[in-house]
Order: C-alpha cells, then sequence, then structure tokens
C-alpha cells in the first residue's frame, strides 16, 4: 500500500520542472542572445533563478517521494 | 494533425499587434505544465471526498502549516496582487497598511482568541457558529449576505484579471475567463476542500516563485531601497515612502486618509471582520487537524502575509521610480489607450522577465486568481449547501445527497461568478463599490460574532437585530454619501476624505451601531440558560488545555514574535 501524496511532493516536482526548463532557457540564450533583451539581461537571470528552483525542487522531489507503507 | 491542438491553442495566446508581450513556446509550456498539475490534484482527490466532512472540510486533517499557507493563498486573488501593486503606484507605501496593520493584529487575535469556540464547537462555517449562537435569523441573514458577496467577487476577480490579460499579453476575455473558471470548477468539484486547500499551497508557492524576481532585479535597476526612496520623493514627494508620518490630517497623503480611520476602522473593524469571520479564510483553518494547528494556521499565515508586500506592494513603488512612463486610472487609460495602475505588476514582469521566466511570472498571476476563485466557490458551495440547502430548504437528506449538492453548488457558482464577470464588463462601475459592498457586510458581522464569543448575556433577538441594524447603518450611509457627497465630511469626518477613507469609518459606524443595538436589545430580552453555551461563549466552560513539550511550541510564543516584528517594520517605515 502506498501512502498518499503529500502537497510538497507536488510542490517539489512542479518546481523541478520549472528549474530545469528556466535554466536550459537561461543558457540557450548565452550562445543565443535574444533579439530584445529585457532589462538587466545582462545578469542571466533566467540561470541562478532556474538553478535555486531546479535545486529546491529536486530536494523536495526525494524529500517527500511516496514510500511503501505496511 | 498532432500539431492543430497546439497551433489552435497558441492562436489564443499569440498576442496580437497591440500587447506588450509575447510570450513564446516556453512561456506556454511553462503555463500548461501548471494547468495539468493542479487538474492532476482534482482527479487524485476525488477518491478523498467522498463524505460531506471530507468534501466541505477536507476530513479536518490538515495540518498548521497547510492551512496557514492556505489562509493566506485564498485570500491572494487577483485584484489583491495586481489590484493593491496598482495601490501602491497609486498612493505609494500607504497601501502597505492593508497587508501589516489591515491583517496581522487580526489573524493573531483569530489564532489566540477566537480559534478555540470556532473550534471546539465544531461547526462548519461562520453562520453555523451564529446559528448556535443566536438561531436561525441570524444565520440566514449572514449565509445569504455571504453566498451574495462571494460570488460577486469571485466575478469581479475573474474580470480583473482577464482584462489585464487582455491588454498585457493580447488573450481573449473569454478565452481567459472559461479555461480558468473550468478548471477551478474541475479541481474544487472533484476533490472538494481538500483539492482547493492543496492546490491553494501550491498556487502560494508559485505566487511567490514568479513574483519574486521583479523587486529583487527592480531594486538593483532601482540602485537599493535609499535610491528608490529618494527618486520617489524627488518625483512625488516624500508622503509617498511614510507610512504612518503623513497620516496626522487627510489632506497631508496621497489616499486622504487619517490614522484614527486606520487603527479603529481599518485594524479594529474592517480587518477583524474579514480575517476572523469571513468565511473564505475560516473555513481553511476550520480544516485543521487539532485545536494547536487551528491555532498555529492564522500565525503562520500572519507571517507570510506580513511579507506579501515585497511582492505586491515594492513593485508598485519601484514603478514609480523606473518606468519610462506613466500609468493612469482605468477610466482614462480606456479612453486614451494608456496603461492604467492595475497593470502595473505585468509592465514590470515583462520589463524583467525573458522567454521562460514571463510565462512563470504570468502563471504566478494565473495562480492568484485561481486560489481566490477556488475559495471563494468552496467556501459558497460549504455555505450554500450548509446554512441555507440543509438549514432551510432539504433539512433531512443523506450525507451523499449534500455531498453531491456540494460538487453541483462548485459548478453552478462558477457559472454565476461567470456571469458576474460579464456583467462587470458591461458596467464597469460596480469595481468602484467593491470595497464599499464589503464593509457592508463583514464589518456588523464582526460584532455580532464577538459579542457572542465573549459576553454570555448576548440574546439571540440582540444578535438578529444587532446585525441588522449594522448592515442597514452601513448601506444607509453608503446611499447618503452616494447622493449628497457633501455628506461625506460627517460621514468620514472630512470632505478632503477619499473611497478609502469613507469606507474605514462607514465600517467604523455600522459596527458600532450593531454593537450598541446588540447591547441594548440583549438587555431587554431573555438570555439563554448557561447550559446552551458551553463551548461557544468566553467563560462558560474551561477550554481544552493544549500541552506543548516545549515553551516554544506554544502559539502565543509564536504570536508574540510576530507582533514584535510587525511594531518593528511599522517604525521602520514610519
Amino acid at each position: 500500500m502506498r501512502e498518499e501524496i503529500s502537497i510538497w511532493f507536488f510542490a517539489g516536482v512542479l518546481f523541478l520542472i520549472y528549474g530545469v526548463i528556466i535554466t536550459s532557457q537561461g543558457l540557450w540564450e548565452l550562445s543565443h542572445p535574444l533579439v530584445n533583451p529585457p532589462v538587466l539581461y545582462y545578469l542571466h537571470a533566467p540561470i541562478w533563478w532556474g538553478a535555486m528552483m531546479t535545486v529546491a525542487g529536486l530536494s523536495y522531489t526525494i524529500r517527500f517521494w511516496p514510500r511503501r507503507i505496511r | 494533425m498532432q500539431l492543430q491542438p497546439f497551433v489552435a491553442f497558441s492562436t489564443y495566446f499569440a498576442a496580437p499587434v497591440h500587447s506588450l508581450a509575447h510570450l513564446n513556446a516556453i512561456d506556454i509550456a511553462v503555463i500548461a505544465i501548471y494547468f495539468a498539475i493542479v487538474i492532476f490534484i482534482g482527479f487524485y482527490l476525488k477518491g478523498s471526498a467522498n463524505t460531506s466532512e471530507e468534501f466541505f472540510m477536507a476530513g479536518r486533517e490538515m495540518t498548521a502549516w497547510i492551512a496557514g499557507l492556505s489562509f493566506v493563498s485564498a485570500n491572494l486573488g487577483s485584484l489583491e496582487l495586481m489590484g493593491w501593486a496598482g495601490s501602491a503606484y497609486q498612493y505609494g507605501i500607504l497601501a502597505t497598511h492593508w497587508y501589516w496593520i489591515g491583517a496581522i493584529p487580526a489573524m493573531l487575535f483569530l489564532g489566540i482568541i477566537m480559534m478555540p469556540f470556532y473550534y471546539i464547537s465544531k461547526v462548519n462555517s461562520v453562520p453555523g457558529y451564529l446559528h448556535l449562537r443566536y438561531g436561525d435569523g441570524a444565520r440566514a441573514l449572514s449565509a445569504v449576505s455571504f453566498a451574495f458577496m462571494t460570488v460577486l467577487m469571485s466575478g469581479i476577480n475573474m474580470y480583473s484579471m482577464a482584462l489585464v490579460m487582455k491588454v498585457v499579453l493580447g488573450w481573449n476575455l473569454n478565452f481567459s475567463i472559461w479555461v480558468s473558471s473550468i478548471t477551478v470548477a474541475l479541481y474544487v468539484g472533484l476533490g472538494g476542500l481538500r483539492s482547493a486547500i492543496y492546490n491553494e499551497v501550491l498556487q502560494f508557492l508559485l505566487i511567490w516563485l514568479g513574483a519574486l524576481l521583479v523587486p529583487i532585479l527592480g531594486l538593483i535597476d532601482a540602485g537599493g531601497w535609499t535610491n528608490l526612496k529618494h527618486q520617489i520623493g524627488a518625483r512625488l514627494g516624500s508622503e509617498y515612502v511614510h507610512l504612518w508620518s503623513t497620516t496626522g490630517h487627510f489632506s497631508e497623503n496621497p489616499m486622504g486618509i487619517h490614522w484614527t480611520g486606520l487603527v479603529f476602522g481599518l485594524a479594529l473593524v474592517i480587518s477583524c471582520g474579514y480575517w476572523t469571520t469571513d468565511f473564505l479564510v475560516v473555513q481553511r483553518v476550520l480544516s485543521a487537524n487539532n485545536l494547536r494547528s487551528a491555532r498555529m494556521a492564522p500565525i503562520i499565515g500572519a507571517a507570510f502575509k506580513m511579507a506579501v508586500p515585497f511582492i505586491v506592494i515594492l513593485p508598485g513603488l519601484l514603478a514609480l521610480a523606473v518606468l519610462p512612463y506613466h500609468l493612469v486610472g482605468e477610466s482614462q487609460a480606456v479612453a486614451t489607450g494608456q496603461h492604467s495602475y492595475n497593470e502595473v505588476l505585468p509592465l514590470m514582469l515583462v520589463r524583467y522577465c525573458g522567454p521562460g521566466l514571463l510565462g512563470l511570472g504570468v502563471t504566478a498571476l494565473i495562480a492568484g486568481f485561481m486560489s481566490g476563485m477556488a475559495g471563494n466557490v468552496s467556501a459558497f458551495s460549504t455555505v450554500w449547501t450548509y446554512d441555507i440547502y440543509g438549514a432551510f430548504l432539504n433539512k433531512k437528506a443523506t450525507d451523499q445527497h449534500y455531498v453531491a449538492m456540494g460538487r453541483w453548488c462548485t459548478f453552478i457558482g462558477v457559472l454565476i461568478s461567470v456571469g458576474t464577470a460579464y456583467l462587470v464588463q458591461h458596467a464597469a462601475s460596480i469595481m468602484d463599490y467593491v470595497q464599499g459592498l464589503f464593509s457592508f457586510f463583514i464589518a456588523p458581522l464582526f460584532g455580532t460574532v464577538i459579542l457572542g464569543m465573549l459576553w454570555k448575556r448576548t440574546t439571540k433577538a440582540g444578535g438578529f437585530w444587532g446585525l441588522l441594524a449594522g448592515t442597514s447603518t452601513a448601506i444607509g450611509l453608503f446611499l447618503w454619501v452616494h447622493f449628497d457627497p457633501s455628506a461625506l465630511r460627517y460621514v468620514a469626518l472630512s470632505a478632503s476624505a477619499k473611497t478609502l477613507a469613507e469606507d474605514m469609518y462607514r465600517a467604523l459606524w455600522s459596527w458600532l451601531v450593531c454593537v450598541i443595538v446588540t447591547v441594548v436589545v440583549s438587555y431587554a430580552t431573555k438570555p439563554k440558560p448557561v447550559s446552551e453555551l458551553e463551548g461557544l461563549v468566553y467563560g462558560v466552560v474551561p477550554l481544552p488545555v493544549e500541552h506543548d513539550d516545549h515553551w516554544y511550541q506554544k502559539p502565543i510564543v509564536w504570536a508574540g514574535m510576530i507582533a514584535v516584528l510587525f511594531v518593528i517594520l511599522n517604525i521602520i517605515f514610519w
């Protein structure tokens, strides 16, 4: 029997998916700069913000992974 | 063709020439993933919403953290996010009062003083408490006014979000309204309150994730807080960056308010009324798994609420300094094609966020709207089923029948909200009266509930006539000023007072009338025997003793820490 999936697991998965997508986009922009960049583009916010989400998402996904219970 | 659905979907998202921002495939993927997860949660929790206790009260199994985050999230609708960011642009830092003095003391009061009575009486709703304390008259009056206000607010939230999405992203108004409302109806209708709460927690995290970059990048852009204050001061005057020092006179601050209105009207009446008697938020706390969690939930909520100005008020202030153009009021924006105050948050997102991050920011705005709407429809369906249908129309139905009624009510509540959104589209002036409407019902209700909880002499007739007199006073004062604007100097104590100040004083007077009438009528009528008041009134029966292992686990300790931080923040930004 599996335990009920925790809300924090859902949050972890969502953060992880978003983190991977946004970090990848930021890395892609390093070699393919935007034609109309936003203000402060040179700070590469997608890379560090996405990386932070990836780390947070991964840790929550592992910590709250639904486990088998008796 | 495999690609056809995506093409059809993207034609709605693709911005026309006049929109401010363009979403690309990454942004659309971010938004689509969000919708997929919230609907999945609804289907996943469908099996946990079979009894009325599960559907309407989430089985009373929520932890303090989940109930606390959901408590704040249900309040963080699109009007709250975009509307108050716009107010910060319009009035400066004074808008923060609605997050601090207009929320924190009331939330702590709910957790420490009022929650034990709601929780140990095991009521399912605030009108349900009124029924136990005052009988059917007060319950009916409160339930009907709450149901009306809830769907009205839900529709207004929906329209305001769809309008901003149309202006900033070029989305079709009908598309925004229907897609988001069908999604909410699906996940709340399937999984009940548990699904609404789970999604609200997720939405709260998403709101922070998507909106937090704006103040961070904005502060870098403006050269830090000190530079921001200097820039706003030089451009508009220092009254835009002070919380209290300009509230000594109505005409000395951009909001036209006085500190007495803030302290007595906003903090004592409107805020306490909203945070302690509005079932939209109280329902989240009632779902807690024990009394300690129920008391801690509003305290946890208060800590997060205190931080919300960072993602709502600060972007509005930053826009005053960094945006190269000026924003105007809604009616002027429609007439001239300029951007309105209400669009400040999406405009700041567009300024700092490229592909991916923009999708995340837009998802945050949608999440804000959906959490507010889910809160409204789940509370509406509970009050309708328990306090109108089950109390007056069909008292002896089975539990399964009430669950089915709750599910149908969720869909019907969404449909009425959609209808209200279209009504608002054709009668925009309704938007101007929202705050006023709010004070009609909430302020007197707080008087009735607080007297019922703290004073055992309050009688059934006193509660009913007090509530009716308070509500009538609020409506009467509103109509007086509406038809004779010079009456403002009596209602709001100054001819210089502006709309928000008028709302505060009207709430204060209607609350006072409610309290006075309740006391007078109670003394003239026969009270209930004390034996019938157990668990409902302070001092009648001892409250259950909570056994915390350590001093730092006590709710009062955490409430004290939040209170100290609240005072420090007000002094810093004085």
